[in-house]
């Protein structure tokens, strides 16, 4: 199989400036200055590169809505990383910080833009140590800075460090942290392309996305195209975790059985036990099954199936694990992270919480979980930003498949909870309490 | 910046088509169709929506999701619903989402019946619970402020009160704290807030989580009723509507007039009401008799009145201040001028100004309004400090800055708390404010001006730039140019007041105001109906409608009654809603006027040191609540008066005295009622003829833009530019004469806080300031003071001891010292207006004064 952003990856002292120049590092963005900027937009768009951060929206597309004109753009990197599952970038910026480095440079020459920013989440302290001495390393070496390598394009490079709030790698959010303020989502439209940081047009990528820049301008767009499949063109690093044996970040083309991943590459689940369910696109994506795995794994099979690709971080759940414990994982999660800005979120994510647990406790009734869907029903759709759809699909697809094992669950909790074997409907008295 | 053109579209809102204007907000424009959709944080006052409360949501076709109704422009053709079931479920959604944590204490909750949660809940809610698991539990209520309980367990958070603090405010003291459902409302620092425009939140505040302190248990909605006033506490004139019981006003909520105040007030403005029904309260005429104020049934206050004003016949003299009613002030100068034949009357704290320049300021086509300040493209505040003096019109500029990309230009002799919006901060000499008019001017006429900065010790580069962001502001399409000049009326102090006020219009003219609608002057005058009460007359250079006087009727202006009075020319003195040791220049000079005066009179609701210790008879007054009659705001507008309680004790109205002493004198003013007394205002005043009460309305009226005005002052060619033919005699401020090593220039303001009312009102107390001496650090240093001492601030004594100069009024001030560092070195600044060791003790700004550790 191809690789690309992981070519070499273990190679020791990739970080460094002189190992990636070395391995041709740097030749890409020399060759994307000899061209225009439309020059180097039209390569992306040949690519057909999808976003790696999650929402999967084509990347030179989101590049050609930045206004032309003399106004101060910027790119925004989004490396805040914190969503349950995913681990992609950080191994991606700690083992190879210039190959990011250099596509943040391509793509804001490709886009007019001036100013870029590293947003890195504040526990990737080494990380965001690894990149701050590659920035340095690139100023001096003129890969960042004035008139880079003698060509019109200027750019200016900081690496910024979140404090630790999941909400902050959404996009909006994050702009507002970097402003300083309270990292909180705003609305859209304007969309940050028009309006974003600092008021002004702002391209926001994933780490994996930009650093996937470098390889297409190299291969050039098309070729990159061969790669995947339709509409998901490309490789994909996929970050395994859970029970697997050989849990890690496998690069892989995009389109291969999920089986392949899963099993050839990290091993399947350990001996002697069964895949109960697993999240193709990190702990928001609705889980799938074992009758799923051998889907083809693209953003459209994905999709197709109820559940997203994603940043591309599968979740293996085996049957030694109730899935009540899943949920309440997940779900306190999300309560623990929503901002609070939008009322489905900021309630239905407690609320969740609070009624996974009387389940878990025995203290619910059937009739609890028929309401708990209905929630997570109306959060879906209805918040600001999609953190409370994150908590909700999931949850929903969990009642929605292991409806079964949560009554047994609720049933066989109940006979060692202090209602003893009551009849369930003790409750309903307080549940009709009118408003 | 141009002011928005809606263009009509059509759209369709649960099968009805309906027009409405171009991008409207989908919640705005569904009202053209009689569809109501529930909100709770959308709030257009605040500036862009947040999409917070998720309550809004609708379904437009063509988008798969459900839409905010209150973030969503409508467009031509749009096809929207909001009585679907997948709408419907929704809202029941929010609402229920918003209940679950709520705690339902509506009977023992101050919101309860006036409830936008419950209105909603009730519409659009689902109508029963789900919800059994505990809510969440916050310690309540607290104390947001002296003015503010918080109930952290019913908020609903739902951003309006931080987005008040952060975007109109611009205090930046509300945030919200932690996160997700543990989220809540707090100061950032956990300190009270405090500002100026704090008690905004609660009317913002669609749940019980923000209640007044002083309203809290006082009504129900049920046990109340409302009464539309203006309150004239300042300036700003801001519409008020008087919550009542039982003749009781409970609280003053904001009656939104765009025109006017935008939906906002002050914290004065709004709870200064406690002060209308103190037990200090003026109820009963009192007479000074053996030495005490003793109540007196109204006969005898009314004959020991009339004795004395006969007695001193046209050696009387007489002066109007704060809310006077226009009607109060025309019937003031008609007992003077025509009862006592007296033309000894004024109403400014500023220094008099002839009809011409009067005329000439309030020409239609120099006036700035209100809206002007929002849309301008730019504004220069001149010499005053919008927050202290007319705190609204602060707002409105800020707003302006923050919306419209208004440049903004401040030019003062003090620190601004617009400085950090301005574009440009010009600072000159305290006092010399005169001279920088003329340095201006010059600077806009291609003049010399470098000499002229110099003497308004300016920096010269600083006015040339000033000039040039002035004719700078141009609009990018078409070329327009609307500037607005915001200026105190303390501008116009001084011997040099004709020459200043002629250099502003000059100023104006060279800008062009007159050929732009939204461009002109807005004078913040000292008084809160400083122009009307010039409008009717009582000024002493000027009769109604600020007419010429004829050869020899001009009177003396306020110094020179004082002045008068010490000397003994005149021996009577005739105060309207002012005590001239409080409100006017020269505290010392009017020690000795009213320890002259024969006979002090006064019209006050409640008594300050001058009337406690002078007054000779006082007349209980109304306070504005009580009142009936009109008032102009600095823009031109009439406004209403109506009284929304009875008369407290034996208070009576201000007009009806005033006629019944000119009866008693043996004049008739020929007024029976206040709607005659405005009757004969309106055909006294020429550019107010023709008009009635009912056209002023509840909206009140701009009469510059009647027709009267415009054919009166002329509609057509460029208003007259006074002439000038001094040239210009400003002095360089300089402390020659003073002791040259502690000698400081005396600065001074009067706050927002310093007022009887807010003395008077038991929560707001706490903000009645107490005098500081700021000074800058190096001026500290070199003084050897240090922050938080207590020094004397005294006039230049050059060796000799400094008390007891001329007899009454020594010319020192006790001040606790506080650094500021933005402060000009070289200077001290104080506080006017207040009870004791008020600035006025010193003198005019500028001159030289010493501090000294106590
Ligand atoms: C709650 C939330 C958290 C997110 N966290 C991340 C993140 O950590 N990293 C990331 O790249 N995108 C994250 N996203 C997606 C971003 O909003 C955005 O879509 C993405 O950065 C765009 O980059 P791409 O087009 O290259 O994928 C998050 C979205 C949401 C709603
Ligand atoms: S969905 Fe959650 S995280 Fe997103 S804005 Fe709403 S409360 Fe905040
Ligand atoms: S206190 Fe009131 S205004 Fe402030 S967020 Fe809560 S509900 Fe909204
Ligand atoms: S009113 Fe629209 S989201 Fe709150």
């Amino acid at each position: 199989m191809e690789r690309l952003l992981f070519a070499g990856i273990d190679e020791p002292g990739l970080d460094t400036l002189e190992v990636y120049e070395r391995r041709g590092g740097y030749q890409a963005l020399r060759r994307a200055l000899q061209m225009t900027p439309e020059a180097v937009l039209h390569e992306l768009e040949e690519s057909e590169l999808r976003g790696r951060g999650g929402a999967g929206f084509q990347m030179a597309k989101k590049a050609s809505f930045l206004p032309k004109g003399s106004m101060d753009k910027y790119l925004c990197c989004n490396a805040d990383e914190s969503e349950p599952g995913a681990f992609k970038d950080r191994e991606l910026m700690q083992k190879n910080p210039h190959q990011l480095i250099e596509g943040v440079v391509i793509a804001a020459w490709s886009a007019g833009i001036n100013r870029a920013f590293i947003y890195i989440r504040g526990e990737y302290v080494l990380q965001a140590d690894i990149l701050d001495a590659a920035v340095a390393e690139a100023e001096r070496a003129g890969y960042l800075g004035e008139r880079i390598l003698g060509s019109e394009h200027t750019l200016s490079l900081v690496v910024h460090r979140g404090a630790g709030a999941y909400i902050c790698g959404e996009e909006t959010a994050l702009l507002d942290s970097l402003e300083g303020k309270r990292g909180n989502p705003r609305l859209k439209p304007p969309f940050p392309a028009n309006q974003g940081l600092y008021q002004g047009p702002t391209l926001i990528n994933n780490v994996e996305t930009l650093s996937a820049v470098p390889h297409i301008l190299a291969m050039g767009g098309a070729d990159y195209a061969r790669l995947g499949v339709a509409n998901s063109t490309g490789t994909k690093v996929v970050s395994v975790s859970g029970h697997v044996q050989r849990p890690g970040n496998y690069e892989i083309e995009l389109g291969i059985p999920s089986r392949e991943i899963i099993y050839g590459l990290a091993g399947g689940p350990p001996e002697g036990r069964a895949i109960k369910c697993w999240f193709p696109g990190g702990s928001s994506a609705p889980v799938l099954t074992a009758e799923d795995l051998d889907l083809a794994y693209d953003f459209d099979s994905m999709a197709k199936a109820g559940s997203m690709l994603g940043s591309g971080s599968i979740i293996v759940i085996d049957d030694s694990t109730p899935i009540i414990d899943v949920a309440l994982k997940v779900a306190k999660f999300y309560r623990h992270e929503s901002c609070g800005k939008c009322t489905p979120c900021r309630e239905g994510t407690n609320w969740t919480v609070t009624m996974l647990e009387r389940i878990d406790a025995g203290l619910a009734t059937p009739m609890d979980l028929d309401i708990m869907a209905s929630v997570q029903d109306h959060i879906i759709g209805h918040c600001l930003c999609v953190l409370g759809d994150s908590m909700a699909m999931p949850i929903g697809s969990m009642i929605a498949k292991f409806r079964d094992e949560f009554e047994a669950h609720m049933e066989a909790a109940r006979h060692s909870s202090p209602l003893g074997t009551a009849p369930p409907d003790t409750a309903p008295a307080l549940i009709q309490g009118a408003v | 910046m141009p002011r928005p053109r809606p263009r009509p579209i059509r759209f369709s809102i649960d099968g009805r088509e309906v027009e409405a204007a171009e991008n409207l907000m989908l919640v705005d424009a569904a009202k053209h169709g009689d569809v109501e959709i529930p909100v709770f944080c959308y709030e257009p006052k605040l500036g862009h929506p947040v999409g917070a409360c998720r309550m809004c949501l609708v379904e437009i076709e063509g988008i798969p999701k459900l839409q905010t109704a209150c973030s969503t422009p409508v467009k031509d053709g749009m096809v929207v619903h909001t009585q679907t079931d997948r709408v419907r479920e929704a809202q029941e959604a929010v609402v229920e989402f918003l209940l679950i944590n709520h705690p339902l204490d509506c009977p023992v909750c101050d919101k309860g019946g006036e409830c936008p949660l419950q209105d909603v809940t009730f519409g659009w809610g689902p109508g029963r619970s789900r919800f059994i698991e505990p809510k969440r539990h916050f310690v309540k209520p607290l104390e947001l402020s002296p003015v503010i309980a918080i109930d952290r367990e019913r908020c609903i958070l739902c951003y309006r009160c931080v987005r008040f603090s952060q975007e109109v405010a611009e205090d930046y003291q509300l945030v919200l704290l932690e996160r997700g459902a543990h989220s809540y409302v707090s100061t950032f620092d956990g300190h009270p807030y405090v500002g100026p425009f704090t008690g905004n939140i609660i009317e913002l505040c669609p749940v019980g989580a923000l209640t007044s302190r002083p309203y809290r248990f006082r009504a129900r909605p049920w046990d109340i009723e409302g009464a539309a006033s203006v309150c004239t506490l300042c300036p700003s004139q801001c519409n008020v509507e008087l919550t009542v019981r039982d003749e009781r006003v409970m609280r003053v909520l904001s009656r939104q007039n765009d025109e006017v105040d935008d939906g906002w007030l002050c914290d004065k403005g709004r709870f200064a009401y406690q002060a209308v029904h103190v037990d200090q309260r003026v109820t009963a005429p009192l007479l000074r008799e053996g030495g005490e104020l003793r109540e007196v049934s109204w006969e005898r206050a009314l004959d020991h009145a009339v004795g004395a004003l006969a007695r001193a016949g046209a050696r009387t003299g007489a002066l109007a201040g704060e809310g006077t009613t226009n009607e109060e002030a025309f019937l003031l100068g008609r007992l003077l001028r025509e009862a006592l034949g007296s033309p000894h009357v004024d109403s400014r704290a500023a220094a008099a100004l002839p009809a011409g320049l009067h005329r000439a300021l309030c020409h239609p086509r120099r006036q700035a309004t209100v809206p002007d300040l929002e849309f301008a493209h730019a504004v220069l505040v001149l010499d005053c400090e919008p927050v202290d003096d007319a705190p609204i019109i602060d707002l409105r500029i800020r707003k302006g800055v923050r919306r419209h990309g208004l440049r903004l230009a401040v030019a003062t002799s003090r620190p601004s708390s617009l400085d950090a919006n301005a574009a440009l901060s010009v600072r000159f000499s305290p006092g010399a404010g005169g001279a920088f008019v003329a340095a201006l001017a010059a600077a806009l006429t291609g003049a010399d001006s470098e000499e002229l900065a110099e003497r308004a010790g300016a920096d010269a580069g600083s006015v040339s730039a000033l000039a040039e962001l002035l004719r700078a502001a141009e609009d990018e399409e078409d070329g327009r140019r609307e500037v607005v000049i915001v200026w105190g009326e303390r501008l116009a102090h001084g011997a040099l007041a004709d020459q200043t006020i002629g250099d502003l219009v000059a100023l104006a003219d060279a800008l062009e105001v007159h050929q732009a609608p939204g461009a002109g002057l807005l004078e913040l005058p000292v008084h809160a109906n400083g122009r009307g009460m010039r409008e009717a007359g009582l000024v002493p250079d000027a009769g109604p409608g600020l007419a010429e006087l004829g050869p020899g009727q001009a009177g003396r202006a306020s110094a020179q009654i004082a002045a008068g009075l010490a000397e003994g020319d005149l021996v009577a003195l005739y105060l309207l809603h002012v005590d001239p040791l409080r409100a006017l220049p020269d505290r010392p000079a009017w020690e000795r006027a009213l320890a002259g005066a024969a006979t002090v009179i006064a019209h006050a609701p409640l008594l300050t040191d001058g009337l406690r210790e002078h007054a000779d008879v006082v007349f209980p007054a109304e306070a504005y609540p009580e009142k009936e009659g009109t008032v102009v705001h600095p823009d031109g507008r009439l406004q209403r008066l109506r009284p929304g309680i009875a008369h407290p004790g034996e208070v009576r109205d201000g007009w009806r005295v005033l006629a019944e002493l000119a009866r008693r004198l043996g004049t008739d003013l020929g007024v029976a009622s206040a709607g005659e007394a405005s009757a004969q205002l309106f055909a006294a005043v020429s550019f107010y003829s023709g008009l009635t009460l009912e056209q002023i309305g509840g909206r009140g009226l701009r009469w510059p833009e009647r027709e009267q005005a415009a054919t009166e002052f002329g509609e057509r060619e460029a208003p007259p530019a006074p002439t000038r033919d001094r040239a210009p005699e400003h002095q360089p401020p300089t402390l020659a004469g003073a002791a040259a090593n502690g000698a400081l220039h005396l600065d001074s303001y009067r706050s927002l806080w310093s007022a009887p009312e807010v003395q008077a009102s038991p929560s707001l107390a706490f903000l009645h300031p107490q005098q500081r001496a700021e000074i800058a650090p190096a001026d500290a240093q070199r003084l050897g003071v240090r922050d938080g001492q207590r020094v004397t601030v005294c006039a230049p004594t050059n060796g000799q001891p400094a008390a007891g100069q001329e007899g009454a009024g020594a010319r020192e001030v006790q001040a606790t010292v506080a650094l500021r560092h933005a402060l000009t070195p070289g200077v001290v600044l104080l506080q006017d207006g207040l009870e004791r060791d008020s600035a006025n003790a010193l003198g005019d700004p500028g001159s030289a004064v010493e501090v000294r550790p106590e």
